[in-house]
């Protein structure tokens, strides 16, 4: 064996993946260079058209990534390799978590730096710009576990469209939550257990339904 | 490692609406095995399970000397796996592929994929999307091929080929034999591809084997026997006669067992055997699948 098989496989979804990576992170740089100029009707559109790609990404990267594969029969082809179907699965969550979190974190770290530099909102707004930001992570470890375990197109699909509706309900619920709002628009950033909870329960919820996607795809008995 | 390169023994997996049973399948090293079975026979099914993609519910797999499902791995270093249902990714090219196999074995022989691409007529340069049928199958057949596995196990390869392409595939795939001790499991329901290539023959049909043996033996043991029987007289049940079909005074009798006895046993009860058939794979086939269903329905 030259090189592992998964790493072939993590590299291959890599070199599939290489053009959304990169629209990803011309789209959401885009949208960063809207926000600091103008007034707030540019902050406002450059703070959405941050989020739309992240989101797609989240959403089309599994959907593609996953189902596709499922879809158009490559899959019989990648288990005909040397390969288990967890070593398979664990191949996917690789790839898609380092396929996502690389536009995700470049798009973050900046969208962060130019609220501390460039000061472009109130500085207090980075919490709440964290717990936006992880929102399509969260949607991302779902529609990723939902096409992998679900097998069928209708499992990811009724995901996404969960997710899709969640994010507008989340963002409304949040405006409604004073601990939130109130430190957000304050010049310095403030952690309170309000939006340390939320934060940290994106992260553990995103981590358990990986961990519960993994557990579902190692019980099963048949693969293609 | 067992001089068997495939061995099913009481195999059984069951769905909602279709069940493989007790499956007794081997597959001698060196030897190129046809499954022969009409659509949702359990071709498919069986050759997933040797491969360990679909766990059997009950019985024993060992494919190369490993124990499947859960040496797998193991043993699809060795296996050569092709599939009608199986596709390569249309937005990249067949040398991406190629290079994506090469990677991945040792054992790839890229002068033989060079070779591969020229007698199969394809292009490396050429994205998947771009290929016809044709091309698709004899580009998942050159990465198969150019891998130099011990065991091909290749589920209808042939499926939807003109011809041509038909004949390309088959005499590589003859080729491939030249090489001591490789083997190869082909399953089709084109019993003229799999009598052209094989040595071995297995019949499947509704989840079970009903027959397996050496391509010369099915083709010496059965026969038709074209009687005239006069009125009144009844055939009688003979061994080795597996049905009699009668119109009037002409019957056409079945044998999977031929041996020039049986036509002296009709002749003996005042029939006359005007004469004696050789049978094609097709028509042993069909013959054995309807014999078979007879027997399970009665």
């Amino acid at each position: 064996m030259r090189d592992s098989v998964v790493g072939q496989l993590i590299w291959k979804d890599w070199q599939m993946q290489r053009v959304p990576i990169l629209i990803t992170i011309v789209w959401g740089a885009a949208a960063l260079a809207i926000a600091p100029w103008g007034g707030v009707n540019n902050r406002v559109v450059g703070g959405v058209l941050f989020f739309i790609p992240l989101i797609l990404m989240g959403h089309m990267l599994p959907l593609g990534g996953i189902g596709n594969e499922r879809k158009k029969q490559n899959l019989a082809f990648l288990m005909s390799l040397p390969v288990s179907f967890i070593q398979y699965t664990t191949s996917k969550l690789i790839s898609s978590l380092v396929i996502f979190l690389i536009p995700w974190v470049t798009l973050v770290s900046a969208a962060v730096l130019l609220v501390e530099v460039r000061g472009v909102v109130p500085h207090g707004s980075i919490p709440v710009l964290l717990i936006l930001s992880l929102m399509p992570f969260l949607g991302f470890c779902l529609i990723t576990g939902a096409t992998l375990v679900g097998e069928t197109e209708g499992w990811g699909i009724a995901a996404n469209v969960l997710c899709s509706s969640t994010y507008g309900l989340a963002w409304f619920f949040m405006t409604q939550v004073p601990s939130l709002m109130v430190p957000a628009n304050g010049a310095v950033v403030v952690w309170n257990s309000t939006e340390l909870l939320i934060l940290a329960s994106e992260i553990v919820v995103s981590l358990l339904l990986l961990g519960l996607t993994y557990f579902l795809q190692s019980r099963k008995r048949d693969f293609v | 490692m067992s001089d068997l390169a495939i061995e099913l023994s009481g195999v059984g997996k069951r769905y909602k609406y279709f069940a493989l049973d007790n499956i007794h399948l081997k597959v001698p090293a060196g030897q190129i095995m046809g499954l022969i079975g009409p659509n949702g026979a359990g071709k498919s099914t069986t050759i997933r399970i040797m491969l360990g993609l679909v766990h059997q519910d009950s019985g024993e797999v060992r494919v190369l000397g490993h124990r499947m499902p859960t040496e797998q791995v193991a043993a699809k270093w060795d296996i050569g796996f092709a599939s009608e249902d199986m596709r390569l990714y249309e937005s990249m090219t067949l040398g991406w592929h190629m290079s994506f196999m090469q990677r991945i074995y040792p054992n790839w022989d890229s002068a033989y994929a060079q070779l591969l691409l020229k007698r199969f007529g394809l292009r490396a340069d050429q994205k998947i999307k771009g290929l016809s049928h044709g091309q698709r199958v004899k580009a998942t057949l050159l990465l198969v091929l150019a891998r130099k596995a011990k065991l091909l196990v290749l589920d209808e390869p042939t499926t939807g080929l003109d011809p041509v392409a038909r004949h390309e595939i088959l005499r590589e795939l003859t080729a491939v034999m030249a090489e001591e001790g490789r083997s190869i499991l082909f399953s089709s329901h084109n019993t003229h591809d799999v009598e052209q290539i094989s040595d071995q023959i297995t019949f499947i049909d509704r989840g079970r084997i009903i027959d397996s043996m050496d391509k010369e033996m099915y083709l010496d043991r059965w026969r038709r026997l074209r009687l005239e029987v006069p009125h009144g007289v009844e055939l009688p049940a003979l061994p080795g006669i597996i049905g009699i079909k009668r119109d009037g005074r002409l019957a056409v009798a079945t044998a999977n067992a031929y041996v020039p006895d049986l036509a002296h046993a009709y002749e003996s009860t005042g029939a006359r055997v005007q004469r004696v058939e050789n049978m094609t794979l097709e028509e042993i086939f069909v013959a054995n699948v309807e014999h078979s269903r007879e027997e399970v329905e009665a």
